[in-house]
């Protein structure tokens, strides 16, 4: 398992508090993200989980301010950043030339789809040397050869002629490889991977798994990993954030939130992913959460998840619920934990 | 001999559909691209086919071929006595009744102008189900089925969740009351929640109506969790049959074991088999055994000739010339 691997408490790098981000829309204001609050630190992978319409993705777009070009407005809370040089930063503050000067440096993002992140008329080297160059101002020839080693860590056989390959030229997983590779190109601090594994098979997928993993604890990078997996989650985090309904409703380490819940969510939604049956029997019958996620216009008053949850009471409709800590390093969004947990 | 014939403890069902030796060559570009190549199988009556495989194993072009959606290069399909093959049109056509699909992409696969009422009408009065007078009573009953109110007779699919269009999907593939039913990755673009909603609605409806499936998916634990029997294909031929619990516990391919150990989840503890590489090109597939570029434990042998498949105990077979391995 990847826990104990790394220290429990690595740097902090990534302190997100009570994020708030807003779509206006014609229907009213969206409210994608509405109080995301965690933490990630070096050498440390956070698994952000949830359905279609969580706000996971939402909450990975604005750690690197593109929300605003969607037509987003950052509406609250915070998120401190420390730099490579141990400088902190907050990055709901910063102007776009700024940002411009973090993105890609010390923040880099890799995305499901990395056919519509590559530029189909660049051969991939250049797109790899492109940030070497803008960020450090890189001569084009040093950075072709930092491009074929960086494509070498990346796990690509025959580097020196894969540097010249168009992104059609290249299978879905060697594809994902180089978006890799750009990411990492300026040692970022931090990852976002926003479901990288989501549109490969099954085996490549472990494949990209593995290498994402030895990446980041040979670089002492954090990383956030999107992603609506659960059973992925425990393959490669150390900690876990459940995001329901805009909001954060469970956090901690993978290992115990995946073994004891602490959230009613995060329970119903382990037992609606098909499971192995015990050995030579038939797999249990999933269960599904009955109704579906409110929405991000109107939430409901109170726990966002009170109408499918079956723990719920009056008291969890009458008053907004707090994130509120379990132990030292875990936290749920639910007043009856104690009764459940 | 049946190479896919079921194994004897489901010999009480009676068989309803027998493809051999299916074939399809797609020609394009100067190349031949080999999308299925030789694939047998048996189902039936009330049985569930779990199909699985990556893209580009063949496993969706197959489901096809079956229901003659589109044409094979060759392979003989029969369906409850049926040479499907030798229909003529109109006869395939009126024959359609008894074998319908469900789609990966509820979106796309009901008309957004068509009322969900028109679209179960339509299906209703083509297959001669019932007569115009009965039909909105009977849609109700088929919406009723698939556990959704009849005032969404009315309504258009642009008003319904994914699942909820999935379940007008699946009550139109019901109307004209099939016997089989090819299922091609029918909750892959559905979140957990709402899959495990229609995984269960699945397998309820093919239990109480008694239907054979073909249940496609690039997914393992789903698969698991609704098939009788498991076919693995790699590249347009088959790798491995068996029932469930056995492909699952007790995989005999290389293929099917790493598969499995891929999965997500699913390591418990052990050391993975991490496949190099990805799958290769149906237009220039491997000679021998189609896997060997990829496998483990391939040996020379592997590159000689096309394995093939192969008794390792009752119902379960593995096209894989090496016995001697601990999977």
């Amino acid at each position: 398992m990847p826990q104990g691997d790394v220290p429990a408490h690595g740097t902090p790098v990534l302190d997100i508090r009570d994020l708030q981000v807003f779509f206006p829309t014609d229907d009213g204001l969206v409210r994608a993200v509405d109080g995301v609050t965690f933490t990630v630190s070096s050498s440390q992978t956070l698994a952000l989980v949830g359905e279609s319409g969580s706000g996971k993705s939402v909450t990975g777009m604005s750690i690197m301010r593109l929300v605003e070009r969607a037509g987003a407005r950052i509406a609250g809370g915070s998120m401190t950043l420390t730099l490579s040089d141990g400088r902190r930063t907050e990055l709901a503050a910063l102007r776009e030339a700024e940002m411009a000067q973090i993105r890609g440096r010390e923040v880099a993002m890799v995305f499901q789809d990395p056919m519509s992140s590559l530029n189909p008329v660049f051969p991939v080297g250049d797109q790899i040397g492109e940030s070497l160059r803008i960020h450090r101002g890189m001569p084009r020839g040093a950075a072709r050869e930092a491009a074929v080693g960086l494509l070498t860590q990346m796990g690509i056989a025959d580097p020196t002629s894969r540097v010249d390959a168009f992104p059609h030229q290249l299978s879905g997983g060697m594809r994902q490889r180089v978006m890799l590779a750009i990411a990492l190109a300026c040692d970022p601090v931090l990852l976002i991977a926003d479901e990288p594994t989501t549109a490969l098979d099954v085996t490549v997928q472990a494949q990209i798994v593995q290498l994402l993993r030895s990446l980041q604890l040979a670089r002492r990078m954090a990383m956030i990993f999107i992603t609506h997996d659960l059973h992925l989650v425990g393959d490669i985090a150390d900690r876990v954030a459940v995001m329901y309904a805009s909001q954060v409703v469970e956090e901690g380490p993978v290992a115990e939130v995946l073994a004891r819940p602490a959230h009613p969510y995060t329970r119903a939604l382990m037992s609606c992913i098909p499971r192995r049956g015990e050995a030579g029997a038939p797999p249990p019958r999933m269960q599904p959460i009955p109704g579906s996620m409110p929405s991000a216009i109107d939430p409901p008053w109170g726990c966002r998840f009170h109408a499918r949850c079956v723990y719920a009471q009056p008291r969890c409709a009458a008053a907004p619920i707090p994130l509120e800590a379990v132990s030292a390093d875990r936290a749920t969004r639910c007043i009856r934990w104690r009764e459940i947990f | 001999m049946s190479a896919l014939a079921r194994p004897s403890s489901s010999g009480e069902s009676r068989l309803l559909v027998r493809a051999q030796g299916m074939r399809k060559h797609f020609h394009g570009q100067g190349q031949v691209v080999r999308a299925v190549e030789d694939v047998s199988f048996e189902l039936g009556e009330g049985e569930v086919l779990g199909l699985v495989g990556e893209s580009g194993s063949g496993k969706s072009t197959l489901g096809r071929l079956i229901l003659r959606l589109i044409e094979a290069t060759a392979g003989h399909v029969e369906i409850d006595g049926t040479d499907i093959m030798g229909l003529a049109p109109a006869q395939l056509r009126r024959f359609r009744r008894n074998m319908q699909m469900v789609f990966q992409d509820p979106y796309a696969s009901l008309n957004p102008r068509m009322t969900i009422g028109h679209a179960l009408a339509e299906a209703l009065l083509l297959h001669g189900i019932c007569a115009r007078s009965e039909v909105r009573g009977r849609s109700a009953q088929l919406l009723a089925q698939v556990g959704l109110p009849a005032g969404f007779l009315d309504r258009y699919p642009k008003a319904f969740s994914g699942g909820q269009r999935q379940r007008v999907a699946i009550a139109r593939a019901l109307a004209s009351k099939p016997r089989f039913i090819v299922a091609d990755e029918p909750v892959s673009a559905l979140d957990v929640s709402v899959q495990a909603e229609i995984v269960n609605l699945m397998k309820d409806l093919q239990r109480n109506l008694g239907l054979a499936m073909l249940f496609i998916s690039h997914d393992l634990s789903v698969v698991e969790a609704v098939s009788d029997r498991v076919m693995v294909m790699y590249l347009g031929k088959t790798m491995e049959v068996a029932p469930t619990a056995a492909l699952y516990d007790h995989p005999a391919h290389p293929y099917t074991a790493a598969l499995i150990q891929a999965a997500p989840g699913n390591r418990h503890g052990q050391q993975k088999i991490i496949l190099s590489g990805e799958i290769p090109s149906p237009a220039a597939p491997p000679s021998g055994c189609v896997f060997r570029t990829r496998c483990p434990f391939a040996v020379d042998a592997c590159a000689q000739q096309v394995p093939a498949l192969r008794p390792v105990a009752p119902g379960h077979y593995k096209a894989c010339i090496r016995d001697d391995l601990e999977l």
